[in-house]
């Protein structure tokens, strides 16, 4: 780590020294380590430090980016230089006034020593625990345990000056018997917040159902989906609903569609970086504070997010959700939450007459049709057939196909306990498990 | 050293063995590997990467991105006792150098405190060499304003319609240099240039929005040339008939659904081949490596020589010597010389991509397909290039065409999905076209088809010949944990298949 006070020292030099009207740099550095393992046996095992600086001009109305690896003032000065003899050639962008100017913001608690601190050596014994419980099961593990810390800093002319540190520890456990096999993960800034013996038998119970996998025919089903289906899903609506571009371009659901009603009355999506499971970065890339967005409110679809280019074009105010300099992808939600129900899983079982427990899913795609959110993928790690209330079997993986509108259209219970998902540290979904009537699966894997 | 500061990166390969700068570097990097081999590693390597990109992406009258990246830095990997460590850094300083070396041997014994069955390399022989991309214009001597000429002015013809929401064209170019050092005694370097483009245009009409992208999606295609290969695209010429198609889809009727007879052009035939052929003849995710996160393969090691994969005139090879291809290098990550090799020969499993690690394991060495994205990342089991090998006898797109009594025609994709196993895929398509009487009779939009993998290659019984076959480029192949990119190439020609379901079943 190098600290609040010697990276804005750099970047504000940088920002002195810089030869355009306007300069902003953003900073994101730090140490990333990350623990691979399959068949109860480390086979990966990496750590990298790096730092990297975007550092965006404008000249008058026109901005060029430039991206190095370094935080050497001379360096930085002269990349400055670099991205003001791109920033002349492309056309004036009207929708770009100026660098936002500083508008406060509240650090979020997304550091903690513990996990700065967390060995290599601290990950393996942390692993070994964990293989041998799955050993007195007779199964094998697969997955990955990540830890890291790191500073993510933005400066710019007009006065911006926003830093945050972060530290994430991940893991993932994935229990492998010859029959089948399950996922638990869990997600902390803090590494001592976990607890590796109940994700890990929480994953062991659920791969001993995993077993006399039987294939069910297609046609719909009633499911209930775990928290990390959802995730896969929101990541998607992020892109092709919830996202500046997909609005002002009018390809998402929500384009001239405002305070229409796309979804059930019982849900609610919303981005937020200060929720009770999980705390995210309390600014964007341009240093705005991001702001808690409601994206659709008991169904009805109140808007997206903006960063403050796409603002103006759409005639809206920014929410602080810029995207990294120069990506083409306009603003993002990062921090997709659904918000929670009164039910349970396993009261959700014991309402399902007939029905799937799904428990995650794979490769999902949402590109088929975005009007309709129209969304196929897999089901993976433990798929159950519930009858009369209860689990009474494990089914092969399907594939699904499926509008999201109208399966959040169909809801008929949402999970008070949510779950943080994520892969990284700053971004995260925070989702229940739901029920939803009428699921539509179109495949089975087979050979 | 400096490193990305925009002065390292425009060294190209002659001044890699310069005097100073990567000459100190190179040093630092040798004797961080003998100081690992004196420590009492089994094997140790050292990868140093500089790396220049630039990225435009111009939609409707704005530039949307623009920017250019250059990173560099170093990665040290040791194997302890049959474990493998790594440790990478963004300072290519001799202090960096010492302690990332230092990083690497403490994750690997911390790997090794879980170790059941070391590991052992096989005897691939260490290689001192070089090698370049050949190119003609190097697209960072281009100027900005030439680059955004050519977009503005095919984009400006694909608006020539209001019915045209978004028009999008994107160019990125990128300049490799690599070194690699082994204490085997390996020395190569390499210096790899990639270029591409692509337009799209995306009309919306009440709730339908319908894409056609030119010359295929996702960024359109690359290759390890310079600029000429973007001019060779002919983006502007195109731009037209993308408009049109577009438009035309708005008014066309959906594709039906039902078993039909499929012809697959070599735009979307290349996701299929990636997806179904590339991916489940990866070692690592047949062994379990990738179980949790990419998935694993149906492919499984006792297949091999025995598993009927595709119908008798499906031949697949792995090939990295293909020049101009981004699936093509000297030498892979591991520096093992790049190489062709079967992997689907008459239908049947023959072989996988692999590596030092793996290949041992079926008794064979590695077939060279090992590929870090960048310094900071370990290398992988990736696709070179994975090539579906065009048809013997005489047989171009038309004549396809006009030997299918009834089928459906599919262009450039649009959804690509498919289960861990790489056995249930299902992918949407940008157009098709209804064939009746070996005639295209009617465009239809919205296709979907889907299928298992060796049932629906076993149903392929005609492949274009080699004038109809191209290599394309995909510069966006996800893989590993933390992910890395990679980019991969896959040669194809357009092909037949019977009876595949097309639609989703209700």
């Amino acid at each position: 780590m190098i600290g609040e006070q010697r990276i804005l020292e750099v970047l504000r030099r940088v920002v002195g020294r810089s030869p355009a009207d306007g300069t902003e740099l953003v900073y994101m550095g730090g140490r990333s380590d990350l623990t691979r393992y399959t068949k109860s046996a480390i086979h990966q095992n990496v750590s990298e430090e790096d730092t990297r600086v975007y550092v965006r001009v404008a000249e008058g109305k026109r901005l060029g980016v430039v991206t190095v690896n370094t935080l050497e003032e001379e360096a930085l000065v002269r990349t400055a230089t670099r991205a003001l003899e791109l920033a002349r050639h492309p056309p004036e962008n009207p929708f770009f006034k100026v660098f936002p100017r500083p508008a406060g913001y509240e650090r979020t608690q997304t550091y903690f020593e513990a996990t700065a601190k967390f060995a290599p050596a601290a990950r393996a014994e942390t692993m070994k625990r964990i293989f041998a419980q799955a050993e007195r099961l007779g199964l094998e593990v697969a997955g990955a345990f990540s830890t890291g810390e790191g500073e993510v800093a933005v400066l710019n002319s007009n006065g911006v000056a926003a830093y945050q540190p972060l530290t994430q520890a991940g893991i993932t456990i994935v229990p492998v018997s010859k029959e089948g096999m399950s996922r638990s993960s869990a997600f902390s800034h803090d590494v001592s917040s976990i607890d590796f013996e109940r994700v890990a038998a929480k994953a062991l119970e659920r791969c001993t159902l995993n077993r006399n996998q039987q294939e069910m025919p297609l046609g719909q089903y009633d499911v209930i989906l775990e928290p990390r289906c959802l995730a896969e899903v929101m990541m998607w609506l992020s892109f092709i609903a919830f996202g500046s571009n997909s609005f002002i371009e009018g390809t998402s659901f929500l384009a001239g569609k405002l305070g229409e009603r796309s979804m059930g009355e019982n849900v609610t999506i919303y981005d937020s970086v200060r929720e009770p499971e999980a705390q995210g970065l309390p600014f964007d890339f341009q240093g705005s504070p991001k702001q808690r967005v409601t994206l659709i409110e008991h169904g009805i679809n109140r808007g997206v997010v903006f960063d403050s280019i796409s603002a103006n074009q759409a005639k809206a105010r920014p929410t602080g959700h810029a995207g990294l300099p120069g990506s083409p992808y306009g603003a993002i939600p990062w921090n997709l939450c659904l918000g929670p129900g009164d039910s349970s899983v396993e009261e959700m079982i014991a309402s399902c007459q007939r029905g799937l427990l799904v428990s995650n899913f794979h490769y999902v795609n949402g590109f088929l049709d975005p009007k309709k959110a129209l969304m196929t993928g897999m089901t993976r790690y433990g798929t159950f057939f519930i009858e009369g209330g209860k689990i009474k079997h494990a089914v092969k993986n399907l594939r699904w196909t499926e509008s999201m509108l109208r399966a959040l259209s169909n809801v008929q219970a949402i999970a008070r306990e949510r779950e943080v998902i994520t892969d990284e540290a700053v971004s995260f979904a925070v989702m229940p498990a739901v029920y939803i009537k009428d699921f539509t699966f179109t495949g089975v894997q087979k050979e | 050293m400096p490193c990305g500061t925009g002065l390292v990166s425009r060294r190209i390969f002659p001044k890699l063995t310069a005097k100073g700068g990567l000459r100190e570097t190179k040093e630092w990097l040798n004797a961080a590997l003998n100081d690992l081999s004196r420590a009492g590693v089994d094997y140790a390597d050292a990868r140093y990467l500089d790396r220049e990109s630039e990225s435009i992406t111009v939609r409707n009258e704005q530039v949307a991105g623009l920017s250019r990246k250059d990173d560099c830095g170093f990665g040290i990997r040791v194997l302890y006792k049959g474990s493998w460590g790594f440790a990478a850094s963004a300072r290519p300083t001799e202090a960096d150098v010492t302690a990332t070396a230092g990083r690497a041997l403490e994750v690997a014994k911390a790997s090794y405190l879980t170790q059941r069955q070391p590991v052992k390399l096989d005897e691939s022989p260490p290689h001192v060499g070089r090698y370049r991309t050949r190119f003609e214009v190097d697209p960072f001597a281009v100027s900005l304003d030439r680059k955004l000429e050519l977009l503005f002015a095919a984009l400006k013809i694909l608006r020539q319609d209001k019915g045209i929401a978004v028009a999008e064209g994107a160019m990125s170019f990128y300049r490799t240099e690599k070194l690699f050092l082994s204490t085997e005694g390996a020395e190569v370097t390499q210096s790899i240039l990639e270029s591409g483009a692509g337009i799209e245009a995306t009309a919306i009409e009440g709730g339908d929005v319908q894409r056609r992208s030119y010359p295929t999606s996702m960024g359109g295609d690359f290759a390890a040339h310079g600029y000429e290969f973007v001019e060779s695209l002919k983006l502007v010429e195109n731009a037209e008939r993308m408009r049109e198609e577009a438009l035309a889809l708005l008014a066309a009727e959906p594709c039906p659904a039902g078993n039909r007879d499929l012809i697959i052009d070599s735009s979307q035939l290349v996701l299929q081949v990636h997806e179904s052929c590339g991916h489940p003849t990866e070692l690592d995710r047949a062994l379990g490596t990738e179980i949790s996160y990419a998935g694993g393969s149906f492919l499984t090691p006792d297949k091999v020589g025995k598993f009927r994969y595709g119908s008798k005139i499906v031949d697949i090879f792995g090939d990295a010597t293909i020049p101009g291809s981004i699936g093509s290098f000297g030498y892979d990550d591991e520096g093992v010389a790049a190489q062709r090799f079967p992997i689907i020969e008459e239908g049947v499993f023959v072989g996988y991509l692999t590596s030092r690690e793996t290949a041992p394991i079926l008794g064979r060495q590695s077939s060279g397909a090992m590929r870090a994205e960048s310094w900071n990342h370990i290398p992988l089991i990736r696709m070179i290039n994975i090539n579906l090998e065009p048809g013997e006898e005489q047989l171009t797109l038309d004549d396809l065409i006009a030997d299918t009594k009834e089928g459906i025609l599919v262009s450039t994709n649009k959804a690509w999905a498919i289960d861990d196993l790489r056995l249930n895929f299902q992918f949407g398509c940008e157009i098709a076209w209804e064939i009746k009487h070996g005639k295209r009779v009617r465009m239809l939009k919205n296709p979907v088809y889907t299928g298992i993998t060796p049932q629906f290659w076993g149903s392929c019984d005609a492949i274009c010949d080699r004038s109809e076959w191209r290599v394309w480029g995909l510069p966006n192949c996800g893989k590993g944990e933390p992910p890395q990119t990679m980019h991969v190439a896959h040669g194809v020609a357009p092909a037949r298949f019977r009876n595949v379901e097309v639609g989703v079943k209700k």
